[in-house]
């Protein structure tokens, strides 16, 4: 199927994905290139809904690959179903099976456990593969991604080289946790997403929290840009930005002065330093009254 | 195309001269990425960008390069074509979009009492174009479609409606671009020199240290805990096989003891090397939890306990910042508090230059810790070219430690630090 960038805008736009020309680019070159994207950025701006959405506009499955700290390929590639096999072997031995075709049956798909990243890439139809958070996940195991990035394909010992009949989608999230290696960011293409400006977030919030008064949503965004440059242990993410908007309408606040930002602003701010910080400037940095 | 092409490859040896690593492979998806995404200006920027620039860091680098070699057409810079490429490549022969002179640079529709030095004063003009813009915010947002129904007759209006659109689009990207600044910053920030510090430098530093810290601590977790190899654990084994029917198949080993290790840190705080000191007590204060007990001192001339208190370095007796330093008798103080100090289980990590005024050096007192601790690693602010130059005992130092590191900036701390073991 060709892509073309206008129904990736359209997409992105069904999806109620608010995003600006930088990501729909990057996205659609992705797709039309077929190469893997690496999406960086602050946490809570996004990232992992891109790939949400991406599988919503190709109408697909979604694959998705948490990384941690000590993830290996048995956990993410394939692994052989030992009982399975040790059942068979017994069940042949019971018929007098010989060893050699024993163990060309014991190795084959059927005692094979797929884990994500093999189940992606013997898909049928084009899937999107998730990598998740990939900077918490060891060196070696990003060295071990290198493979399948460039090439789409594995290497599975007793049955060869496995390759991809369709690429699937391949979206890497980070959240620089570590610096990650070149020769990884070569093999991607690159999307920094930041937070949004206040324009784009009153979007994401009217579209979002439609019950929430328009003039209050525009206040409230300007308000969280604001609280964002403070210099926050952890700046308010677009989640939740959009749970404040949410507590405000269940709140009733009908003008966003020093007393309405007050009440929630434990939704906003999850640290009790941010949240001194920002009481002693919430009078200054609360929308006027007019 | 041929053109286009050869206009893409001599812009990527102006990034590559700006300082951006790009290899052949990514220049090949730049070129396929514009065959993709087609000639409109905003999308093959990104296409561009989406291949070429893998570090948010590197993003500057990369808008002033593509405002000056895809530049807008306008009525003045058209004449002729042969005119652009001498302009591209003066402007990349000199690296400096700053200062650009070229009077083609300039555009008609900007206001006249503007001062315009290339790059720094578009980007003014941006700005000042920008409230301008908001107003014509609802209707940028059916620009491309109107843009596509607009005749010929009307393309300087059409140019002008884009580029208003586009200053609203950089706006609004970059208005809230806390965190692309904040990395970019640190990057800067990392590699700068600690004998270049000022003391506002130091406070960004230790802004930025937060963030650093949590890098540092799980790099150096990882590196203090040991690979899981060692004993087999022959019940566990045996118990694990039942479920493969008896198949030795998975091998458990024993879990080894946690490793512990005690650390003494020793920070020169006289005026040459203050900065690196103190930001490093502060590094090493976050990770403390990676060992089983952090002591750290302080010495000019004599030593001095430091700890930290809310951000602030406090020492107990205070020192004279001032006086001559002296690293022998240092040494010779902590070799006198040896006593539950230094352990087999102690690893002794000394930050200084090593610029002993002349005065005794001591080497003997070093050897003799080195030889009841664990190791001592030795890390020096000072360029590697300067050491054993002039009063400096480092090389008489490095004799008897583990290592000697270098650590000049942030970065090379970091990683001097998180290589101790």
């Amino acid at each position: 199927m060709e892509i073309t960038h206008e129904q990736i805008s359209d997409g992105l736009r069904r999806a109620k994905y608010v995003t600006n020309e930088r990501v729909e680019t990057a996205i659609f070159l992705a797709l039309a290139l077929e190469k893997p994207l690496l999406i960086e950025g602050p946490a809570g701006a996004g990232k992992t809904e891109v790939a949400k959405v991406v599988a919503e506009i190709l109408h697909t499955e979604l694959i998705r690959l948490q990384c941690y700290e000590g993830l290996d390929e048995a956990r993410a590639l394939y692994e052989w179903n030992y009982q399975k096999q040790l059942l068979r072997m017994q069940a042949g031995e019971n018929q007098g099976l010989r060893w050699e075709e024993l163990s060309e049956h014991i190795f084959s798909r059927d005692f094979l456990l797929e884990r994500p990243l093999l189940r992606a890439i013997t898909s049928a139809s084009r899937v999107v593969l998730l990598i998740d958070e990939i900077d918490k996940a060891d060196e070696e195991f990003e060295a071990f991604l290198l493979e399948l990035l460039s090439d789409f394909q594995i290497s599975v010992p007793e049955l060869g080289t496995l390759k991809a009949h369709e690429r699937p989608a391949v979206i890497l999230t980070s959240n620089r946790a570590r610096e990650l290696s070149e020769a990884l960011r070569r093999r991607c293409l690159h999307l920094f997403i930041d937070f949004p400006g206040t324009e784009q977030e009153r979007k994401i919030i009217e579209l979002k929290v439609p019950e929430l008064d328009a003039k209050l949503a525009a206040e409230a965004a300007r308000f969280v840009g604001a609280i964002r440059k403070l210099g926050l242990r952890k700046p308010p993410s677009i989640a939740e930005t959009l749970d404040w908007a949410r507590a405000l309408v269940r709140l009733g606040v009908r003008e966003l002065d020093t007393d309405a930002v007050r009440t929630a602003l434990g939704v906003l701010l999850k640290h009790e330093d941010d949240r001194a910080k920002v009481e002693a400037k919430a009078s200054s940095l609360a929308p006027r009254r007019r | 195309m041929a053109g286009l092409r050869d206009q893409i490859v001599t812009f990527i040896a102006a990034l590559r001269d700006g300082g951006v690593r790009i290899s052949v492979a990514e220049s090949i998806d730049a070129v396929n990425a514009v065959a993709v995404v087609g000639l409109e200006r905003e999308r093959m920027r990104e296409g561009l960008a989406a291949a070429l620039i893998k570090d948010e860091a590197d993003r500057t680098v990369f808008d002033e390069s593509f405002e000056r070699f895809f530049a807008m057409p306008r009525a003045v810079r058209g004449t002729h074509p042969d005119q652009w490429g001498e302009q591209v490549s003066a402007g990349a022969g000199r690296g400096k979009p700053g200062n650009d002179p070229s009077p083609l640079d300039d555009a008609p529709v900007r206001k006249p009492d503007d001062p315009r030095e290339g790059a720094g004063a578009s980007r003014r003009d941006e700005k000042s174009q920008a409230p301008d813009a908001k107003h014509a915010k609802k209707g940028s947002a059916t620009r491309r479609e109107g843009a596509e129904h607009e005749d010929g007759a009307r393309d300087s209006d059409k140019e002008h409606g884009r580029e208003r659109g586009e200053a609203d689009a950089r706006d609004e990207s970059q208005a809230p671009g806390i965190d692309a600044a904040r990395v970019a910053r640190l990057r800067a920030l990392e590699r700068r020199p600690f004998d270049q510090y000022s003391i506002l430098d130091y406070d960004e530093a230790r802004e930025a240290l937060a963030p650093l810290i949590r890098r540092f601590r799980i790099r150096l977790g990882r590196r203090l805990r040991l690979a899981k190899k060692g004993k087999i654990d022959f019940r566990r084994t045996i118990r694990a096989a039942m479920q493969h029917g008896g198949a030795l198949i998975d091998l458990n080993f024993r879990a080894r003891r946690p490793r512990h290790v005690d650390l003494v840190i020793l920070a020169d705080i006289s005026g040459s090397v203050r900065y690196a000191a103190q930001l490093m007590l502060e590094l090493m204060a976050g990770a403390r939890e990676c060992f089983r007990r952090v002591s750290s001192f302080v010495y000019v001339d004599h030593l001095a306990e430091a700890d930290f208190e809310q951000g602030h370095l406090v020492m107990t007796p205070a020192l004279d910042l001032y006086a001559r330093s002296d690293f022998g008798r240092v040494l010779g103080e902590l070799w006198e508090r040896r006593t539950g100090l230094l352990t087999r289980a102690t690893l002794v990590v000394i930050m200084g230059d090593a610029r002993n005024n002349r005065l005794p050096a001591r080497a003997d007192v070093i050897r003799e810790i080195a030889r009841v601790c664990r190791g001592v690693v030795w890390l020096n602010p000072e360029d590697p070219a300067r050491w054993g130059t002039g009063d400096s005992a480092i090389k008489q130092y490095a004799r008897e430690v583990k290592a000697v590191a270098p650590s000049r900036n942030l970065r090379e701390l970091q990683a001097a630090l998180a290589a101790i073991r």
